[in-house]
């Protein structure tokens, strides 16, 4: 019985720590963020390609909701070891997205569909770019 | 008018053409190919109006104005040494064109559109990805300082040659402003060398440009008469360097 009370207090106190180290691990978040990115673009191009307007909405609302964890000092955490000094163009990359996002959004209100999917390709160059920067590619 | 005076007419106009292309705005294909366009003519002033002098630039410092559109920034530099003269560059499309040299005394003073011709990185008042590194500072996009780098994706270019490219992603050489070196040592800008990135610049910048200068009418006004000229550590808030 002790045993079994010892062993199943390891576990917990095991489970414990390994939550609370992927809770703590920034990476991780920022993985995660990125998959929400990923998303978050298909999104705003489904709603280009079926002319929907809410659904690019949608998309860019998803997307701004990333771009505090590549705005912060946090995105160095996320970065090879290698390119870590290059967190300042992350950075700049993070607000160009939010700057193309915000005219997606004033371009759909406008009813200018053609300006707003210019605006989603140069959403995806900024990930392109940051992208080829950080891989060394 | 008579024969006479017609001919007189169109070969006085030839010949003024011909000895300043500037005068003329558009494409100048010249025999040797060198790929030239021509803009309005404007001095280079400092910010309180005064036309800058070639001989009273900081060395190795560099310097911006806007040309030739209000929403276009270029780089000036005065380098530590002589430029190369009479330099071929090609274009990403394989157009061959010829830089002739920096301006000046001593032939240091060059100026080059500070828009990167890999994915057109450019300073802005809120920062600066691309200039001049110094010989004094390291830089990680290529073994010599004393060159022209875009911290963005580590370009390299040769600041004395004609901005040719030295290393990096970039496929073709910055475009180089064509400056005038007036007998009392003011500087004025003319043209554009090379295959210019203008039009994708303005397309991929709408917002930004929107931001910074206003709407289209305004950022796509040309510059002429005079175009400011500040340090890019006063155009620009923060400067990254690599």
């Amino acid at each position: 019985m002790k045993k079994a009370l010892a062993s199943l207090a390891l576990g917990v106190f095991l489970a414990g720590s390994l939550n609370a180290a992927e809770k703590a691990d920034p990476r991780l978040e920022l993985m995660k963020e990125m998959r929400t990115m990923m998303d978050a673009m298909e999104q705003i191009q489904r709603g280009g390609l079926y002319s929907s307007g809410d659904e690019m909405k949608q998309g860019v609302k998803k997307l701004q909701g990333t771009l505090k964890s590549l705005e912060s000092e946090d995105v160095k955490a996320i970065l090879p070891k290698d390119q870590v000094y290059a967190y300042k163009f992350a950075q700049k990359t993070a607000h160009m997205l939010r700057l193309y996002s915000d005219d997606l959004i004033a371009s759909v209100e406008a009813g200018r569909m053609d300006n707003a999917l210019d605006d989603y390709t140069q959403l995806l160059k900024q990930c392109m770019s940051c992208h080829i920067r950080i891989r060394n590619w | 008018m008579d024969r006479r005076n017609f001919l007189k007419v169109v070969a006085a106009g030839a010949t003024v053409v011909a000895v300043s292309p500037s005068l003329i705005r558009g494409n100048l294909y010249a025999a040797d190919g060198a790929l030239f366009k021509a803009y309005e003519k404007a001095q280079l002033v400092d910010a309180a109006g005064k036309p800058i002098k070639a001989s009273s630039l900081a060395k190795e410092v560099t310097y911006i104005f806007n040309y030739p559109y209000a929403s276009t920034p270029c780089m000036l530099i005065n380098l530590p040494k002589p430029t190369a003269t009479d330099v071929q560059l090609t274009s990403e499309n394989g157009e061959k064109y010829v830089w002739k040299s920096g301006v000046g005394k001593e032939r240091t003073v060059v100026a080059y559109v500070a828009i990167c011709t890999h994915q057109l990185t450019h300073p802005t008042p809120n920062d600066s990805f691309i200039g001049y590194v110094p010989t004094n500072k390291k830089t990680m996009a290529y073994d010599k300082s004393g060159v022209i780098v875009c911290s963005s994706h580590l370009s390299a270019f040769d600041a004395g040659s004609g901005a040719k490219v030295l290393g990096g992603a970039a496929t073709q050489p910055l475009n180089a402003v064509v400056l005038e070196h007036a007998a009392d040592d003011t500087l004025w800008a003319v043209g554009i060398l090379g295959q210019d990135k203008f039009h994708d610049y303005f397309q991929a910048f709408r917002p930004e440009i929107k931001e910074f200068y206003g709407k289209p009418a305004e950022s796509k006004k040309l510059v002429s008469i005079s175009a400011k000229t500040v340090k890019l550590s006063e155009f620009s808030k923060e400067i990254i360097q690599y």
